[in-house]
């Protein structure tokens, strides 16, 4: 009796079902979509924040505090990190947050006429094949998005070619006369060579008077095999809060529970300490323009997505909730009826709620199938990547319009149980 | 005849007129978020600093000419301006970098900056950086005496020595830590020099665009210096800001489209739910489109209630979102209220064609039957 009963309101009345399951599932893929963009958007922000360059700087340890005060580069040993030990980076706790990162050394050399040029050896697009099986293209191409290509284009290490090749910034080029195409020689301390200049690039700071070339090309002629004068690590944190302030200054002062929780967690602190301990004689601290603005634009842009999503649910919730009070109550009759021929009330709640519940699922589903297309809509077209549904998000969502769809029925059906039969048929 | 049968069904109407209102919140508050986002979180991006920097053509630059050139740039668009000399100066017979700047623009231009200790704040007091500290073994509250020497010509000689305190450590895990800071008028008197600039710090909110027009209208001036864009930062604010406003716009137009579809359906679902009353009066003789008429007007005022009500709640949740993000308040813009409701009564309008339509379409005895 029960099931027929319901199976002919679903049939019967199934225009009236398919609006209700229709603005279920509207407010469905509304709130998946939101709750999906909403718990991906911090990563995909820290991504686009990438552009603002390395948020990190690996210096040696000694001459963190001697070669830029007194001047001393290229004297004593140990002023210098090591070049074999770069891959290394790859292996601390927080390996995969790191997202880019390129060694550099500074030679001093002259141009033919005798006039002295700073040059920086580094990585442009190496390729590196990690242990883990990961791959992964680091180097200036990425670290230094902002520089503008004015003649020819970057360095590309993996391209099969003898000849040495170098980029020039625009203030030398324009001084010098040169252009991409040009051959150019250098002579440095320990060697000198023809270097075929392929780009020619605008920073927009003293790097415009520099000459950049691969890190081996630059490490041969100052006679340097090996070593490199600093790293540039990119690297996805966590904002700081209290706990990483306090480490930072000294990761001794912690308990061993904090330790462990700060250990573990992406604090840019964090990630400094874990390649200090890789890295042989390193001091690695935060460019604190980058990792404290970081930190900021994503606390307001989660925020910001939190509220318009708190919004959306509110208005989705609401809605739904309308539209199911509404569909109760014009079925005053209906249920009028069922009680002047004897019905439980407990039977009528039973059979508008299953009526209502198997409605709300069926919409509850489609929605979050539609949601789910929603948000890869807006990661594609905004980050132009997926964003990552997270398993979460079904409970919510499920929990949600159950709550929902309820709060928005019981209530009309109290209400209309309350009703004396004869009062509701009578049409009142 | 449209009060009456609004008062009478109130009820069904407030479910109405409840689902007009969300939309026109959702439609106002999102909206007028949109258009604040990008001044709000550009205001944010100047979190990362100077993005233009006044360095001069030959040797230095007088600081009247610098304030020349600050005041091309309107007020509501500069965030700061810091003026930096460098100098060399000793302490404990170490030649170190001395820049003299003001304390309070600094701030502002790098917000970046973290102190261990406080900002100076009278005469006399050092800021220095955090690898000197290091090497010096100095920390926060120590007197220290600065000498300063120059051999200017052959015979004049200025050699001063004045004590200061240290009250900050800067760190910033760039260059910034090699240098000493005092206010530039210390520096002034320490040097006995008066009114010249090395270089000039601009934090100036605004695109690249409008930065681009605010340094050549500096530069066309001939102050004796350039005004350059810092590329990394104007570049990569560009990239990013436009790539946020493109996630606000993107979740908008998806949140608006679906809340007012739910609109639709369920001011539908209000107005199917009267066919009864539709056929009965088109059997006592009225005509389709004097019921067409009624109903629509009933549906458009419901519109114009609910559009009337959501642009000024919308508008408080704007508030409260600009609040509670950003710390500001949020411009009321006077446009979107009618365009607002003009799209609350469209929706309505829209929705309630459909039913009344298919309604009056049917023969009376039909729709009073139940069919």
């Amino acid at each position: 009796m029960f099931t027929r009963m319901i199976r002919g309101t679903l049939f019967r009345q199934w225009k009236k079902m398919i609006m209700i399951a229709f603005t279920i599932a509207l407010g469905a893929s509304l709130a998946t979509a939101m709750l999906s963009v909403v718990l991906d958007v911090g990563d995909k922000v820290n991504q686009e924040l990438k552009t603002y360059g390395a948020n990190i700087t690996v210096v040696p340890k000694s001459s963190s505090v001697l070669n830029d005060l007194y001047d001393m580069e290229g004297e004593g040993v140990g002023a210098y990190l090591r070049e074999d030990e770069l891959g290394k980076i790859k292996t601390i706790f927080w390996a995969f947050n790191i997202v880019d990162y390129a060694p550099f050394i500074n030679v001093d050399a002259s141009l033919p006429d005798g006039s002295p040029v700073t040059i920086t050896g580094s990585w442009f697009n190496h390729h590196m094949e990690l242990p883990t099986g990961e791959e992964l293209d680091a180097g200036m191409n990425s670290l230094r998005s902002w520089w503008e290509i004015k003649d020819g284009k970057w360095i590309d290490e993996q391209a099969e070619t003898d000849e040495k090749v170098a980029m020039i910034g625009s203030e030398l080029a324009a001084r010098e006369g040169l252009k991409a195409g040009d051959t150019m020689h250098l002579s440095g301390e320990a060697g000198e060579g023809d270097f075929l200049i392929v780009g020619v690039y605008e920073a927009g700071g003293e790097e415009d008077e520099h000459v950049y070339m691969q890190l081996n090309d630059a490490q041969e002629l100052a006679g340097l095999d090996g070593c490199i004068n600093s790293i540039e690590v990119s690297a996805l944190t966590t904002p700081d809060n209290e706990l990483a302030i306090k480490a930072a200054k000294d990761p001794g002062s912690l308990t061993v529970k904090q330790y462990e929780t700060w250990y573990c967690t992406a604090y840019v602190s964090s990630i400094c300490y874990q390649i200090q301990e890789v890295i042989t004689d390193s001091v690695a601290s935060p460019v604190r323009q980058v990792a404290d603005s970081e930190g900021a634009i994503l606390e307001k842009t989660k925020l910001l997505m939190v509220l318009i999503t708190i919004l959306s649910l509110i208005g989705a919730a609401l809605g739904i909730c309308n539209l199911v009070t509404a569909s109760v109550m014009e079925r005053s009759s209906e249920i009028g009826l069922m009680k002047a021929i004897g019905a439980q009330n407990g039977a009528v709640t039973g059979l508008v709620l299953t009526e209502i519940m198997l409605t709300a699922i069926v919409g509850g589903i489609f929605g979050f199938l539609a949601g789910i297309g929603f948000s890869q809509i807006i990661g594609h077209t905004v980050f132009n990547s997926a964003i990552t549904i997270r398993p979460m998000v079904i409970p919510i969502v499920a929990v949600l319009v159950t709550i929902v769809t309820l709060a928005g029925s019981i209530p009309a059906i109290r209400m209309l149980l309350r009703l004396q039969p004869a009062e509701v048929l009578h049409g009142r | 005849m449209i009060t009456a049968s609004l008062m009478r069904r109130r009820s069904r109407m407030i479910v109405a007129l409840l689902a007009i209102a969300i939309g026109a919140t959702i439609l106002s508050g999102l909206v007028t978020i949109y258009y604040d986002v990008p001044r709000q979180m550009g205001a944010e991006f100047r979190n990362y600093g100077a993005n233009m920097i006044i360095a001069p053509v030959e040797e230095g630059f007088t600081d009247k000419a610098f304030e020349e050139g600050i005041a091309c740039i309107a007020d509501e668009d500069l965030v700061g301006a810091t003026p930096y000399r460098y100098e060399t100066v000793r302490i404990h017979e170490q030649p170190l970098m001395a820049a003299g700047t003001e304390f309070e623009s600094a701030k502002k231009t790098s917000p970046y900056w973290l102190v261990d200790g406080d900002w100076p704040s009278s005469g006399f007091e050092l800021m220095i950086g955090n690898n000197i500290a290091e090497n010096l073994q100095i920390k926060p509250g120590e007197t220290v005496s600065v000498r300063y020497e120059k051999e200017s010509g052959d015979s004049e000689e200025v050699s001063n020595e004045v004590d200061f305190t240290v009250t900050g450590i800067l760190s910033t895990g760039g260059s910034e830590e090699d240098y000493v800071y005092m206010a530039l008028s210390d520096m002034e008197e320490l040097t006995n020099e008066k009114g010249t600039l090395d270089l000039a710090e601009l934090s100036v909110s605004g695109g690249s665009e409008k930065l681009n027009a605010y340094a050549d209208k500096i530069n066309s001036g001939a102050y004796g210096y350039d005004a350059r864009l810092v590329k990394r930062v104007t570049a990569s604010e560009t990239t990013v800001l436009s790539k946020l406003q493109a996630l606000v716009l993107l979740v908008t137009v998806i949140v608006l489209a679906l809340t007012m579809i739910c609109v639709a359906t369920t001011m539908t679902a209000v107005v199917t739910e009267r066919r009864r009353e539709i056929g009965l009066r088109k059997a006592i003789g009225a005509s389709d489109a004097s019921i067409i008429k009624e109903f629509m007007g009933e549906g458009m005022m419901l519109g114009a209630v609910g559009g009337i009500l959501g642009s000024f709640v919308g508008f408080l949740f704007a508030q409260a979102v600009s609040v509670n993000v950003f710390s500001s308040s949020i411009s009321f813009r006077p446009l979107l209220v009618p365009i607002t409701i003009i799209v609350s009564i469209a929706v309505t309008a829209i929705a309630c064609l459909f039913p009344i339509r298919s309604a009056t379409a049917v023969d009376p005895a039909l729709v009073l039957k139940g069919e």
